[in-house]
């Protein structure tokens, strides 16, 4: 435990020294500071390992209460391989999700930007006008939309269940905060080169804010993968459906058979786990922009 | 002629779903489509229909759907009844009986009425009214809900009691069985869950009545058998023979793990329970007890389901004929079904087969379903009126104050005034 | 940013900017929503509906169960929001000390919870407070109670529950917010504080807080907005009853279940929906104004 200086971690000054040898009072603020995020990791992360044992055991022994990995993972995998058509939910889950998550982070971007760089009285009515919509329930919303859609003949399309999210007001309120910590030089700059402002967009812009991309890119991932109930209410064939939905209609079976459940959703974790892993470091930086 | 268009509507279907995944899948004239809530149960039983037909009838499939559960098969099906739109609904739908009257009444013309082309004698009378609004009865009554007090006769024996002193009991005599076998054995009688009512209209329904009146009125401060019902279901409390249990997992859990000495439970609940093949022998079946009152009998319903048409489908004539040559003829089919699925049907003359008469090793060697035959024979029938799920709820509301001992009249006052609310 | 008027050629350009979004919310919001508000001035049942004036919101007044689910969401609203927030505050300032080791892990295992899927969290939850769940044994094994907790049999433990069950859901989410902040404070103002001699809870209460105000605020006002449509875990736990007696129903499950469990009853569940927007608009505007008023006096 040493104390960093600004060269010992590079450009960065860091000058947090909470812990300072010899003194008692840091030493044990510095424990419980460990002994705080230890409890937190713990309770976040235990009911992961609750599922991935569950994965392993078979359905009696789970309600039961057996608490240790069993020998029934085979077994469960089987089951649900068998149970579900795993390729084609899995494939319909990652379609709608990727597809959607492009299709929103275009849209939603580009009004962020637009409601950002462009001010003017009418659109900045618009945007807080938005803003009080975010909070409208979508349970609310859902027979006029069914009724939309069904007269466009799209009931039990993807694109029934992509449309509806695309234009996310959440995540334009995002591009738009994280809008604000774009410099301005750079635009500047780009205009007297003479570049339009699409060009700006795609080509200064874009490459600049990737942090705050990847940080839309997980919770808008994540929000699709997990989507329930309008995908519930416009998919109408078992073919057609997303995992989540699959999921939700194995666990109210008369007979659930909890092993196989739990063996689903590890593998219905997996996706956003992955994608998580791959953009956190990003992920950080990306909000940064965003609430300054 | 129709073969016609229903085959170039399948090729149809087929290029489209083949050009593009974002397409239509539009069911095909010569499939009957299907929606169920459980693979093992009502989908199985359902697809082996299915292939029956198909085996006479070789140019028509059934296709069955069992991917939604039954809380999502009705919010779909009021989402898009209420829309108007019928796109992608099936030509054949499962129905719990409770809230039948509530799609036939608020949407007319949805549903087909079966009543002309099918003989409703053929089947449980209380079956057939649940589905019947207007003078016509709208389902193929599928699963009975007869209900039947599910033990473990092992427990009961060990704490002196044989399968005799469990016949034609009343609800109170259970209790003092109860106490006794908590006593002798350490095992709390039953597992109950306060979010459900189901104990509570089984109780009520012993006595025929329900939450309304002939007219749909409310039908609750001076409801005696409800009365009854919720006074008995805090007996149970009170005598400190309940495990409380939340949701189906631990409702369930609590009995097949023989934590607790009995269920009072349809019969839809033996697959279940017969999943743990090494309690075979360790469980015995007695008839439903009765409330301490007049009227009440030792039989009763909980649950159960039936198959509507809706009005929607491209080829009824194909989906009634179906309904009619399997679901209220053949009563091998009913055997069969019996036997795989543990499946009782509601068809009257399927009770005289072999299967219904066979004994089962597991549960003593008792001619279990010969007894549930008999059981459900004497269900007296009830209207279950269109704002069930309402009553329900105002119900529920009240039964942590009723299980601590609350004023019983007070309680019922308060679910009138709260479903009165709601019904409006 | 102050900016001199737009020109005709850059207004045309704003505009062009966020028309794709605008006309994908006109349809697909905008109108459902028009529809829903036309709607709340309907009454009746199914598709039997007259025009009704305001009785809608007059049978809002004398709904038990509306009023229960106000309650109810109110009462998430006051305990769980300030609880997540101040811990994920807590972790945020934690992990922000670059001293600290397993930071990158401790990061990500907070932040787990908000990735698992819904279907998944529930499962596990439930068993996990099961009569004979683990909770309930590990409270057992460490004497904290004498028998088990029936947690969602008592009308008090329920919503316990569902407030452990958000928290632990939404904290790590929220701590990411944080974190982001903090790296963006020029750690000098720090340096210079530490050497002050100004104590850390005084470094906490007039650095750190003040200068996160605005991120506060807009996690305050996001989670607002989460807690009153708070649906997925009551539905899930309770199986969409929001038992036991009511006590954990909400706003938006009550919604949910006069839309599509009881007799539908359209033009009275959109009334309902309505008055979310109302107060989370009311909110909002509050958690502004507390925000303002706080950089005065400071």
């Amino acid at each position: 435990m040493t104390v960093s200086t600004a060269d010992a971690v590079g450009t960065r000054p860091v000058v947090v020294r909470s812990y300072v040898p010899g003194n008692p009072w840091a030493l044990a603020r510095r424990a419980l500071v460990y002994v705080l995020l230890s409890i937190a990791a713990f309770l976040s992360v235990f009911p992961f390992f609750w599922m991935m044992i569950g994965a392993t055991n078979a359905s009696a022994d789970i309600i039961k209460g057996k608490a240790w990995f069993g020998g029934a993972l085979v077994a469960n995998a089987t089951t649900f391989f068998t149970q579900v058509d795993a390729p084609r939910i899995f494939f319909n889950s990652g379609f709608i999700a990727v597809v959607a998550t492009a299709l929103t982070l275009i849209i939603s971007s580009l009004a962020g930007y637009g409601f950002e760089m462009f001010r003017s009285k009418v659109r900045e009515r618009i945007f807080a006008f938005l803003l009080l919509l975010l909070s409208i329930p979508f349970a609310a919303m859902m027979v006029p939309l069914f009724v939309m859609f069904s007269q466009a003949k799209l009931v039990n399309t993807f694109a029934a269940v992509i449309l509806p999210t695309v234009a996310s007001i959440f995540i334009i309120f995002y591009f738009r905060q994280a809008t604000k910590a774009f410099p301005s030089e750079l635009r500047d700059a780009a205009k007297i080169d003479g570049l339009k402002e699409w060009q700006i967009f795609l080509f200064v812009y874009l490459p600049v804010m990737r942090s705050t991309y990847a940080a839309a890119t997980i919770i808008v991932f994540m929000g699709n993968w997990n989507n329930y109930l309008w995908p519930l209410i416009v998919l109408q064939t078992a073919e057609n459906k997303t995992i989540t939905l699959i999921l939700s209609a194995l666990t109210s079976a008369y007979t659930p058979d909890y092993g196989m459940i739990l063996f689903g959703t590890v593998l219905a974790t997996l996706p956003t786990l992955v994608i998580f892993f791959l953009l956190q470091r990003r992920f950080v930086e990306g909000m940064l922009g965003a609430v300054k | 002629m129709i073969r016609n268009t229903s085959r170039s509507r399948s090729i149809l279907a087929m290029a489209l779903a083949g050009i593009s995944l974002l397409t239509v899948t539009a069911a095909s004239a010569g499939d009957i489509s299907v929606w169920v809530w459980d693979k093992a149960f009502n989908g199985d039983t359902m697809r082996e229909a299915g292939a029956i037909y198909t085996a006479a009838h070789p140019d028509v499939t059934v296709t069955v759907d069992d991917s939604a559960s039954q809380d999502d098969i009705r919010a779909k099906l009021q989402t898009q009844l209420l829309a108007g739109s019928t796109d992608g609904l099936p030509d054949i739908v499962l129905i719990q009986d409770d809230i039948a009257q509530k799609y036939l009444q608020s949407f007319p013309g949805a549903f087909e009425p079966l009543s002309d082309s099918i003989d409703m004698a053929a089947f449980a009378p209380y079956k057939v009214a649940a589905a019947t609004y207007d003078g016509k009865s709208y389902s193929v009554p599928f699963d009975s809900g007869v209900t039947g007090l599910f033990y473990r006769s092992d427990y009961l024996e060990e704490a002196g009691f044989t399968a005799a002193d469990l016949e034609n009991i009343t609800w109170d005599r259970l209790v003092e069985i109860g106490t006794t076998v908590k006593e002798k054995t350490g095992h709390l009688l039953l597992d109950l869950d306060l979010n459900d009512t189901g104990l509570i209209r089984m109780m009520m329904q012993s006595a025929g009545e329900w939450y309304f009146n002939e007219d749909g009125s409310l039908h609750i401060t001076d409801n005696a058998a409800l009365k009854k019902a919720i006074e008995t279901y805090a007996k149970f409390y009170q005598a400190d023979l309940v495990k409380p249990v939340s949701g189906w997992a631990e409702y369930t859990g609590a009995f097949t793990s023989g934590e607790v000495a009995a269920v009072p439970v349809g019969v839809w609940i033996t697959a279940t329970i017969k999943a743990n093949a090494d309690q075979s022998g360790l469980w015995a079946i007695a008839p439903i007890p009765r409330l301490d009152m007049e009227g009440s009998v030792n039989a009763s319903n909980q649950g159960g389901s039936s198959w509507f048409v809706l009005s929607s489908s491209d080829n009824k004539e194909e989906t009634i004929d179906f309904l009619k040559t399997v679901w209220a003829e053949n009563v091998d089919f009913y055997q069969d079904i019996l036997i795989k699925r543990g499946a009782v049907g509601s068809l009257l003359a399927a009770r005289e087969g072999e299967a219904f008469k066979a004994s089962d090793e597991f549960f003593g060697g008792a001619p279990v379903w010969q007894n549930f035959s008999t059981w459900l024979g004497q269900i007296p029938s009830v209207d279950y009126g269109t704002f069930t799920a309402e009553v329900d709820a105002a119900v529920q509301a009240q039964l942590p104050g009723i299980i601590q001992g609350g004023d019983l009249d007070a309680a019922l006052q308060a679910i009138n005034d709260q479903a009165t609310q709601q019904m409006q | 940013m102050a900016q001199a008027r737009l020109d005709r050629r850059e207004q045309i350009t704003g505009w062009a900017f966020i028309a794709p979004a605008l006309i994908l919310l006109g349809l697909f919001m905008i109108y459902p929503i028009v529809w829903s508000l036309w709607m709340s001035f309907q009454v009746g049942k199914g598709m039997n509906l007259s025009f009704g004036g305001f009785a809608n919101i007059v049978r809002l007044t004398k709904d038990p169960v509306f009023i229960r689910a106000l309650g109810n969401t109110f009462t998430f609203f006051i305990f769980q929001v300030p609880i997540m927030i101040g811990l994920a505050l807590l972790f945020a300032v934690a992990l922000n000390d670059s001293t600290l080791r397993f930071r990158g892990l401790f990061r990500t295992a907070i932040f787990l919870p908000c990735v698992t899927s819904l279907i998944a969290y529930s499962t596990v939850f439930k068993s996990m407070f099961a009569t004979d769940g683990i909770i309930n044994q590990a409270l057992m094994a460490l004497h904290v109670i004498a028998s088990p907790i029936s947690w969602f049999g008592d009308p008090f433990w329920a919503k316990v529950a569902i407030i452990i069950a958000i928290t632990w859901r939404w904290t790590g989410y929220n701590m990411i917010f944080y974190l982001a902040a903090l790296q963006n404070i020029d750690r000098s103002i720090y340096e210079a504080a530490r050497i002050d001699g100004v104590p850390a809870w005084a470094r906490f209460r007039y650095l750190t807080i003040p200068m996160l105000k605005p991120v506060i605020l807009f996690t305050t006002v996001i989670s607002t907005i989460g807690t009153l449509q708070l649906f997925d875990e009551v539905a899930n736990f309770t199986a969409g009853t929001g038992g036991p007696s009511d006590s954990t129903v909400t706003l938006s499950l009550y919604i949910y279940n006069l839309t599509f469990k009881f007799m539908p009853s359209f033009g009275y569940s959109a009334t309902v929906s309505w008055v979310i927007v109302v107060l989370v608009g009311i909110l909002t505007f509050l958690q502004f104004l507390i925000a303002r008023d706080r950089r005065i006096k400071s």
